[in-house]
């Protein structure tokens, strides 16, 4: 499924790039007085999320949180040798290429190793630091004694999607391969889960989740005992722009820091790292410690779900409506009725047939990589939100128009109505009537969906779920808050729109009226 | 003539290959109670139909005070507007209540103030005994209830010619009398009505013209009396012995 998705987003963006005039992606930002780096900030200690400056921590672009790690250490060292103020975005790892290479960001500092397959699309600087793969299992496992690589012989083993670390477990043999995950919390909730047996990792990760979890542990293996890698894979390098001129500077400036102080700002950084701070009654805790990023989250992700199915409606209303206008007229009426047809059925096939997480990347990365569009991400996600609810309603809509019996068209044709008039008296307030438990369910689903706009660095809900449980390791607990908030919000939803359902229908019992004078006249309730 | 409203001259109507409508020829005069008889599939509901355009004649001419309404040019909502239509199936507005059903289209195509839409519906509603019903949907009603709406709203809109198809055929049988009485009294307010019914008798008591249709011509036609007391065509006859054996 993963490398399914990953393969739709790319092969959107190779279809956006055909469109546009190639290589306008370098100059980008580059130019600007800014130094934009991307990281996932949830890879602890490379990279992770907090809510204070504490510790040398830089504000993270567009949001109130700050990141930390030795990725932003770097960084700044980085920044500061360039002469440009240090700019965190907040990136998930499948978006860093597509938003480096159209210039959302200048540079990805990620805890990414230079592998051949990356350097067809990107460039990298020299090495900031050098790895060594391991593998994290759970402390009562029997795996946790292992040593070498053939002791993991049967374990149910993963990797994170599109790393080398996950094409490194072929070099176990009888290892049981379980699909590459999307990221490291995934990882950690499926080890404690017991869904796998463990993970391959990179030591400093190893030492971040041991030190905060103490029922897991890492495995390390000595020389030739463990896995065989390619200094490409275990060194990471800054991802760059191919022909990016600070290159050399940056080069420069990463050969400024010896080994001696890389080793100690990772000492500091996995000593640093946000712990899980649990005393008392674990809800209060997480609520006090991350009430304003939950709070945040659920507040974007009623926005969006609320503009994109209210905007989708009235996208969906007026397809409806242009597709069931009457097929009459002259030959030139008729063709133009039959394009504009042809176009709206293209645009509902489309965005119904394609999965929302890859529109959102096509747009979004698309749009900037071909026209050098840059989309605030919020406003994105409101378009593609409400495009695609448009696309599901509009056929929706149009059922609604259709059901409608012919005899109330007639009836309105027939009294003198235009076909306008019988449509907005007569025709729509059924129609939308009797399309709004579709409406409530687009709703619901908009709400559980924006998830996927993580992909684009949305900070809804679930992105800021992630990022909470990537901090504290409190993968269940925090899964669990998340889930009561959606629980929530669709529940709450539901009952609201059915409410204006009851409404819109009106009273179930009329009222019998002896005389006129008992119907309200809006001429007498004035003086009465 | 010089009291004639709408004039049918040489009418036809197919759909497809199936011609139903052949030749027609019919005046129909101010003030006047036209009937169309008729065995089922004969073309009467086409007839009304072609007459306010809900079907589009495929040759003749259709006139309405001597204007030719096929014409490109001819404003049919106005025409439409004048000219109403009584449904077999009712046809109300399933999303509004009664009286809103006798005001919408005053309001919109004759932008009568809502004041007056409703003092005007209120008027009609009161005339087919509706009143208390006002607040009422569509739903909420009987057949023959709904039925008397659909009269009221179309005559709200103060039409110079009212068409009837088969107003009472959807009915129960104790319900049809109340339709009935409501026509009657429309009938002797003086409006021109044209009406396609199976109610024989009521036929003969109100019409001042009778046509007999018959696979899709007007096979005769004449006054009430000359129709159902000494009709001359064979064809007439049976159709007419058929309903009085009833
Ligand atoms: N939209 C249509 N398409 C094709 N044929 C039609 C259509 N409407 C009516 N017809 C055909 O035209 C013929 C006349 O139909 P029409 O409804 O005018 O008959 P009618 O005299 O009103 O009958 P009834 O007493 O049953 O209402 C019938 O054969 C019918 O099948
Ligand atoms: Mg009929």
């Amino acid at each position: 499924m993963k490398h399914l998705r990953q393969g739709l987003i790319i092969l959107g963006l190779i279809l956006v790039g055909w469109l546009a005039l190639p290589a306008n992606a370098s100059q980008a930002a580059s130019n600007s007085d800014t130094f934009k780096v991307g990281m996932e900030a949830g890879y602890p200690p490379f990279n992770w999320t907090q809510t204070d400056a504490s510790n040398g921590a830089v504000q993270i672009d567009g949001s109130s949180a700050y990141a930390g790690g030795y990725d932003v250490q770097m960084a700044k060292k980085v920044a500061h040798a360039l002469g440009k103020k240090l700019v965190v975005v907040k990136t998930s790892w499948d978006g860093l290429a597509p938003a480096l290479t159209s210039g959302k960001i200048d540079a990805i500092i990620a805890g990414m190793s230079p592998t051949a397959k990356r350097r067809k699309t990107i460039d990298f600087s020299d090495t900031y630091y050098a790895s060594q793969l391991v593998i994290v299992v759970r402390k009562d496992s029997k795996y946790a004694q292992a040593t070498k690589l053939s002791d993991f012989s049967g374990a149910k083993l993963t990797g994170q999607l599109n790393t080398y670390h996950y094409t490194a477990l072929s070099q176990i043999k009888g290892a049981i391969k379980e699909p590459a995950m999307k990221d490291f919390p995934a990882m950690r909730v499926a080890l404690e889960s017991g869904t796998i047996d463990g993970y391959i990792s990179e030591k400093p990760e190893g030492i971040s989740v041991t030190g905060a979890n103490p029922n897991m542990t890492m495995v390390e293996f000595k020389g030739a005992q463990g896995f065989k890698t390619k200094p490409e894979d275990t060194d990471l390098a800054i991802g760059l722009r191919k022909n990016d001129p600070d290159k050399l500077k940056i080069n420069a400036a990463l050969a400024q820091i010896s080994q001696k102080e890389r080793n100690q700002l990772m000492t500091a950084a996995v000593a640093q790292q946000p712990q899980a701070k649990s005393q008392g009654n674990w809800v209060v805790s997480l609520l006090k410690q991350y009430g304003g990023m939950l709070a945040s989250g659920t507040g974007i992700t009623l926005l969006i779900s609320l503009v994109g199915t209210i905007v989708g409606f009235v996208i969906g209303l007026l397809v409806g409506i242009v597709r069931t206008i009457p097929r009459g007229g002259s030959a030139w009426r008729r063709g133009l009725l039959r394009f504009v047809d042809w176009l709206l059925s293209v645009y509902i096939e489309v965005f119904r047939g394609t999965p929302m997480i890859v529109q959102a990347a096509v747009v979004y990365y698309g749009a900037a990589q071909a026209f050098g569009w840059n989309m605030n991400r919020l406003a994105a996600a409101l378009v593609i939100v409400s495009v695609n609810t448009g696309a599901y309603l509009a056929e929706i809509m149009r059922g609604g128009i259709i059901a409608v019996d012919s005899g109330q068209f007639e009836a309105a044709h027939a009294l003198g109505m235009t076909h306008l008039q019988t449509m907005n008296k007569i025709i729509l307030p059924q129609a939308i009537r009797n399309s709004l438990p579709a409406v409530t369910n687009e709703f619901v689903i908009n709400i559980k969906d924006t998830s996927v706009l993580s992909v684009i660095s949305v900070s809804e809900l679930f992105f800021q779920g992630s990022t909470i449980a990537g901090q504290n390791f409190q993968f269940f607990h925090t899964y669990l808050i998340i889930s009561a908030i959606y629980l929530i919000l669709t529940f709450t939803i539901t009952r609201i729109l059915r409410w204006i359902e009851r409404k819109m229908d009106g009273p179930q019992n009329y009222n019998l009226m002896a005389n006129q004078n008992q119907v309200s006249n809006p001429k007498t309730s004035l003086t009465n | 003539m010089t009291d004639e409203i709408l004039a049918v001259t040489h009418l036809e109507k197919s759909f497809g290959d199936h011609q139903v409508l052949k030749d027609i020829n019919l005046q129909i005069r101010r003030g006047e109670v036209v009937t169309i008889i008729g065995s089922s599939g004969s073309g009467k509901s086409t007839l009304l139909r072609c007459i306010n355009l809900l079907e589009q004649p495929t040759q003749g001419e259709i006139t309405f005070h001597g204007e030719n309404i096929l014409a490109p040019k001819f404003d049919i909502t106005t025409y439409r507007a004048k000219v109403g239509m009584v449904f077999q199936s009712f046809n109300l507005f399933n999303n509004l209540n009664v009286l809103q059903n006798c005001m919408v289209g005053q309001t919109t195509v004759l932008n009568r103030t809502p004041e007056a839409a409703r003092e005007m519906a209120l008027a009609q509603l009161e005339k087919v005994g509706m009143t208390p019903y006002v607040n009422a949907k569509p739903s909420q009603l009987s057949g023959g209830q709904k039925q008397r709406i659909g009269i009221a709203r179309a005559v709200s809109m103060s039409p110079e010619v009212l068409l009837f198809d088969e107003p009472t055929s959807a009915l129960d049988p104790e319900m049809v009398d109340d339709v009935l009485d409501s026509m009657r009294a429309l009938a002797h307010t003086g409006l021109t009505m044209v009406l396609v019914t199976h109610e024989m008798a009521f036929a003969r008591d109100i019409s001042d013209h009778v046509v007999f249709m018959d696979q899709g011509v007007i096979a005769e036609e004449g006054s009430a009396e000359e129709i159902f007391t000494r009709p001359q065509k064979p064809r007439t006859q049976t159709f007419l012995k058929r309903y009085l054996q009833r």
